[in-house]
């Protein structure tokens, strides 16, 4: 008599069914021998949910914690470090520096201006101070996947930079006019939020 | 763990993605044991299981304003938890090397007719191995979740899966005369 295979055992505690399966279970049903290994099939699943939980000897938190806090300031710093970039380019526009077509005036201005627009929503926020007050999860998680957002934007500007003359101007304002969006949005989601609850 | 967790879940989750480390202490707390468990039966070593649960709680910190609250909080954590422990496998290259280990030492020890328990029998088994058990057996992933989690095929884990409960029961002396 043939006997079923391991993997068909297997096939048998899975929830969907599959093609044999009929067949399969029938078979148990009539052999001895293969619903006795089907019995200490589920047996040894069963000691192996059992088995006792292992732990750590260490306590992991606390160079966590350092470590969590560190990314936290790495990451404030990134943003700060944008007004830095922010100057870089504007001596760069100032100076119409590596631009083999001149960029039009008002192309210059619109990235001056975005530049601004964006260097002052930086102060609004710094003086707000979003990391000193509390927020419920959804906006919490709203201004998470903005700041995620605008860290990519940053990454962006710093590729930008090292473009050929010829597309980096138009990079350049686009990526600027995204990143005053972006800030505009998480300045209006930190500050109406907390004018809503009167925070 | 989840008892505890739970009752709090919603205010402690809020609380994390607001940055307060008090919260984010609560999270590490609750799952801190089921996380290292997971990665200790997974992983070889001890401190490679300790990385694995830095790691995990590194990423729950950073991402927990993306946690939609669609699914468990422990189901959520613990798929970041497998997925960094598969990957410090992935890393280490251990499969290829113990598999043909296994080979050679498992019929070895098979001819001393050793009757293990099953601490030491689930030890033995092979990286990739104990890993597709302790997924599928005990924390209750399917095969098709297993293989995305492993860059392999749902028919990859089905197979490890029967060959390591085909070693588990002769290593634990469960076999039949036929």
């Amino acid at each position: 008599m043939t006997h079923l295979s391991m993997e068909a055992l297997l096939g048998l505690r899975e929830p969907g069914r599959e093609p044999g399966d009929a067949a399969a279970r029938e078979h148990v049903e009539s052999c001895p021998a293969c619903r006795a290994e089907m019995d200490r099939l589920d047996q040894r699943v069963a000691r192996l949910r059992a088995l006792p939980a292992l732990r750590s000897t260490r306590d992991r938190w606390p160079l966590l914690a350092a470590r969590v806090r560190d990314e936290r300031r790495q990451r404030r710093l990134r943003t700060g470090g944008l007004a830095g970039l922010a100057a870089a380019a504007s001596i760069a526009l100032a100076l119409g520096l590596g631009s083999a077509r001149p960029i039009a005036a008002a192309g210059q201005q619109e990235i001056r201006q975005a530049m601004a627009r964006s260097q002052a929503l930086e102060r609004a926020l710094t003086q707000y101070d979003p990391e000193a007050r509390v927020l419920d999860g959804r906006t919490a998680g709203i201004a998470q996947e903005l700041e995620d957002r605008i860290a990519r934007v940053d990454r962006e500007l710093e590729m930008a930079e090292l473009l050929g003359r010829e597309t980096r101007d138009d990079r350049l304002l686009k990526l600027w006019r995204e990143r005053v969006g972006l800030l505009d949005a998480l300045v209006d989601v930190h500050v109406t939020r907390a004018s809503n609850v009167g925070l | 763990m989840e008892s505890y967790l739970l009752a709090n879940a919603e205010s402690v989750v809020a609380r994390a993605r607001a940055g307060d480390p008090a919260a984010l202490e609560e999270l590490y707390r609750a799952f801190e044991v089921p996380v290292y468990n997971l990665s200790r039966r997974i992983c070889r070593t001890a401190e490679d299981a300790e990385d694995v649960l830095q790691e995990t709680f590194f990423e729950v910190c950073r991402s927990i304003g993306r946690y939609r609250e669609e699914g468990s909080l422990w189901g959520w954590v613990r798929t970041i938890a497998a997925s960094k422990a598969l990957m410090r496998l992935r890393r280490n290259k251990y499969r290829d090397t113990d598999e043909l280990q296994e080979e050679i030492v498992g019929h070895r020890r098979e001819d001393a007719a050793l009757r293990m328990d099953l601490e030491a029998a689930l030890e033995r088994l092979s990286e990739t191995s104990r890993a597709v058990v302790w997924l599928h057996d005990v924390e209750g992933y399917t095969h098709e979740e297993i293989a995305g989690m492993m860059g392999k095929t749902p028919s990859f884990s089905k197979s490890q899966l029967a060959r390591a409960h085909a070693r588990l029961r002769r290593w634990l002396g469960e076999e039949v005369a036929p």
